[in-house]
């Protein structure tokens, strides 16, 4: 009776909502990493830690006062809360119960309860004996009054403050990269600290002038000695006491060298993944960005404009001086290999990524990020570059929406300098956003004025602007002369003025940017009033 | 014809000849790399073995004399620049192209002479962000201007004697007479600049002025033939 009424609840919180969502608020508050309200908490509770340590600092030096003893008390409180708390969404005891409960169904056997519960308790006592939970505990005991004597434990509160700090987390993991080195050179220290603390308690106990009088003096002198701290209140006075000295000095300092040399190792190997981590922590907080594989000359003048641009992106470069180099202009770059799965699923290909460059000097690896990106997002934009005309068809093969080669672009350049020199430099400089002219698009939206005008009542010479053409997919304009396929759409180069433009066409206008920054806000008001009318 | 000297036989300088029309321009690939020579030789280019760094033997090929365009197509930039100088000290009114391979050298080439300054990482950086940026002009020019499609860019010159001399820009009605859109117009006698059409209102067009204009081939060849006839044709 009580197995099923136990059952029944378990599977009322299971499907309560209020349960769940209370459970994942406290869940994001306390223990997930990457939630919004976790570092305030965090700040919080550090405030609070350290609120406590000075009211026990006060009390040593000073009489207790009422009012300290109420803060106290208070920050208790919360304590014992946080302790409680996540004692609660360690695990969820209703979820193993019925898991048992199902597997006991499934396998026709009798349900039996204390099984489960045994099961899910075994599950807080992992929580509770874990380090940190054990901490916790600490923080709090020493405040009930019969265990004063604890009181001592309460800088466990210091402890605390490792909980809400990464960089202790960070510490212990590079301690525990070289756990090898470390454990051989604690057993080879523990070794020494033994042979010279006994052999110096044997030259020196006989002494009557010696302070060493029993074992544990003689393992103190023999630690204080082997760290080169060297207090001078034991000293040895046998020849043979000396001679342990000596040799105990001289083993200590190539023992704390070696000490030293593994932590510097360690850091330093752990140096560039913590870099990357910084960097794709930072990554994290753009919404869209552009991936640029490869720092040599044409990724350095991309990253150039798109950086005046303002876009955020990130340089991938297997390259130590490249990276450097990207480094130094202050971009966001790591030193990896883009080819790799894992390097550009890290870099966001497929959560804010909006387009691959694969800019990098070889065309081997071009092709291979490219194909690597494409299989990785079906959706993103790649545009590779290769040096050689026989690998454009690779490249699009492998998925590049563009291909770029330097060389012919080059080349186009040369042959048509030589042959219309003004004319060249002119579109050359509009396209590149040289000149005070530039060429821009304007797109007719659905009920904005332009929507069924004809092209004579834009008015277009008035506003100091010329129409290039109209870029559409609408069939209906195909009866137009002058049309251009361009990928799906059209191009309609000098519509004539009877050209009625339609919904999601597109104009390609000349003219001033402020010229045509206006045409567009005219648009757009024009849009709104229209709307409010509505 | 005008004469085109390429110095440096490499991808550039095949992609730079093959767009090149065999019609107008007279090419002679020239370089000091045996294989080179050798290569564009069979594929049939009339070329030169010199050494660039001997003023004989760049004079012995036809600069001073004969040609009228250098191609500075050297995959070293120190070279690049040794034969923009020598060739501006043989000839002052050269027309010499050079490529750069770091950016540095380009200040370099531009003292030692040269008229024009092509960096094709440059080019290839400006080209992807342009594509990034705006796709559908890119996009059209790469299939028209730069591209297969008969869309045209092309500058004419209104020669003297020409009817259009001391016309009014708004008489020419480019976009209704002959489907050409009337970019600009450099008026030679004042600047190199382009003046934009857009800008600049209504002016007067004099002899010497260049239009530059955009459109299909075929418009723009009866544009030119027009041009050229010494009567109005009204």
């Amino acid at each position: 009776m009580l197995t099923k009424l136990i059952v029944y609840a378990a599977y009322y919180l299971k499907s309560s909502e209020t349960y769940k969502n209370s459970k994942l608020f406290f869940y994001n508050l306390l223990e997930n990493p990457s939630s919004k309200s976790k570092p305030y908490f965090d700040m919080f509770m550090t405030g609070l830690i350290v609120l406590s340590i000075f009211f026990l600092l006060y009390d040593v030096e000073y009489e207790a006062s009422a009012m300290g003893g109420y803060i106290e008390q208070a920050i208790l409180v919360v304590f014992a809360c946080e302790y409680l708390l996540r004692f609660w969404i360690c695990s969820d005891t209703h979820i193993i119960i019925l898991e048992e409960h199902e597997k006991s169904q499934y396998l026709n056997i009798e349900f039996s309860f204390y099984k489960a519960l045994k099961k899910a308790i075994a599950k807080k006592f992992e929580y509770v004996f874990s380090p940190f939970a054990i901490i916790d505990l600490l923080a709090i005991l020493p405040s009930y009054r019969p265990l004063r004597i604890l009181r001592v434990f309460l800088v466990f509160r210091l402890f605390k403050l490792f909980r809400y700090s990464s960089s202790v987390k960070l510490f212990s993991d590079i301690l525990a990269s070289k756990r090898f080195e470390l454990l051989t050179l604690m057993m080879f220290t523990g070794f020494l600290i033994f042979i010279a603390s006994v052999s110096v308690y044997v030259f020196e106990y006989p002494e009557p002038e010696s302070k060493i009088k029993s074992l544990f003096d003689a393992v103190y002198w023999a630690v204080v000695t082997l760290a080169t701290v060297g207090y001078g209140d034991i000293i040895p006075h046998t020849v043979g006491g000396r001679l342990v000295t000596i040799l105990l000095i001289l083993t200590s300092l190539g023992i704390l060298s070696f000490f030293t040399s593994i932590l510097i190792a360690a850091f330093n190997e752990k140096m560039p993944v913590l870099r990357e981590n910084r960097v794709y922590s930072e990554l994290e907080r753009y919404k869209s960005f552009i991936i640029i594989c490869g720092y040599g000359r044409v990724g350095q003048e991309v990253a150039r404009q798109l950086s005046n641009d303002g876009q955020k992106f990130i340089v991938i470069d297997k390259k130590a001086l490249n990276v450097e180099l990207a480094k130094r202009d202050g971009y966001l770059s790591i030193q990896n290999d883009a080819s790799k799965n894992e390097v550009l699923l890290s870099a966001g290909i497929c959560r804010g990524a909006s387009a691959i460059l694969c800019v990098t000097g070889d065309d081997v690896t071009n092709v291979y990020v490219t194909l690597t990106s494409r299989n990785l997002n079906k959706n993103i934009r790649i545009i590779s570059r290769t040096n050689r005309h026989d690998n454009v068809s690779k490249l699009y093969q492998a998925g590049a929406d563009h291909v770029i080669r330097p060389f012919e672009i080059a080349g186009l350049l040369a042959a048509e300098f030589l042959g219309q020199p003004v004319a060249f430099e002119a579109i050359s400089g509009i396209l590149q956003n040289q000149a005070d002219i530039v060429m821009e698009t304007v797109l007719v939206s659905e009920g904005s004025c332009l929507d069924n005008q004809p092209i004579s009542k834009l008015e277009l010479s008035d506003k100091k602007l010329s129409l290039i053409g109209v870029i559409s997919a609408n069939p209906i304009h195909f009866k137009h002369k002058n049309k251009y396929q361009v990928k799906q759409q059209h191009f309609y180069f000098n519509p004539e003025p009877k050209f009625i433009l339609r919904n999601e066409d597109i104009l390609v206008i000349l003219g001033r940017k402020y010229g045509i920054d206006y045409f567009r806000d005219q648009i757009e008001k024009h849009r709104l009033l229209a709307r409010k009318v509505l | 014809m005008k004469q085109v000297a390429v110095f440096g036989y490499n991808r550039l300088s095949i992609e730079v000849i093959n767009r090149l029309d065999k019609q107008q321009y007279q090419m002679i690939v020239i370089d000091h790399v045996a294989e080179h020579i050798q290569l564009a030789e069979e594929n049939g280019f009339q070329v030169a073995n010199i050494d660039f760094r001997i003023d004989d033997d760049l004079r012995s090929v036809g600069i001073g004399s004969s040609i009228d365009t250098l191609f500075c197509f050297f995959e070293e930039d120190s070279e690049n620049v040794f034969l923009t100088l020598s060739a501006r000290a043989l000839d002052k009114n050269l027309n010499i192209i050079a490529i750069v391979e770091t950016p540095e050298s380009a200040e370099k080439l531009r003292v030692a002479g040269a008229n024009k300054i092509i960096d094709p990482y440059e080019i290839c950086g400006r080209k992807i962000h342009d594509i990034l940026k705006r796709p559908d002009i890119t996009n059209i020019f790469d299939h028209t201007v730069f591209g297969r499609d008969d869309l045209n860019l092309a500058e004419v010159v209104i020669p003297e004697k020409s009817y259009l001399a001391n016309t009014y820009v708004s008489q020419l009605q480019l976009n209704t007479q002959y489907n050409l859109i009337l970019i600009g117009i450099v008026n030679k006698q004042v600047s190199e600049q382009l003046n934009f059409v857009v800008e600049d209102g209504d002016r007067r067009l004099n002899v010497g002025d260049i239009l530059v204009i955009l459109g299909p081939s075929r418009e723009i060849r009866a544009f030119k033939k027009e041009v050229e006839n010494e009567f109005s044709k009204n």
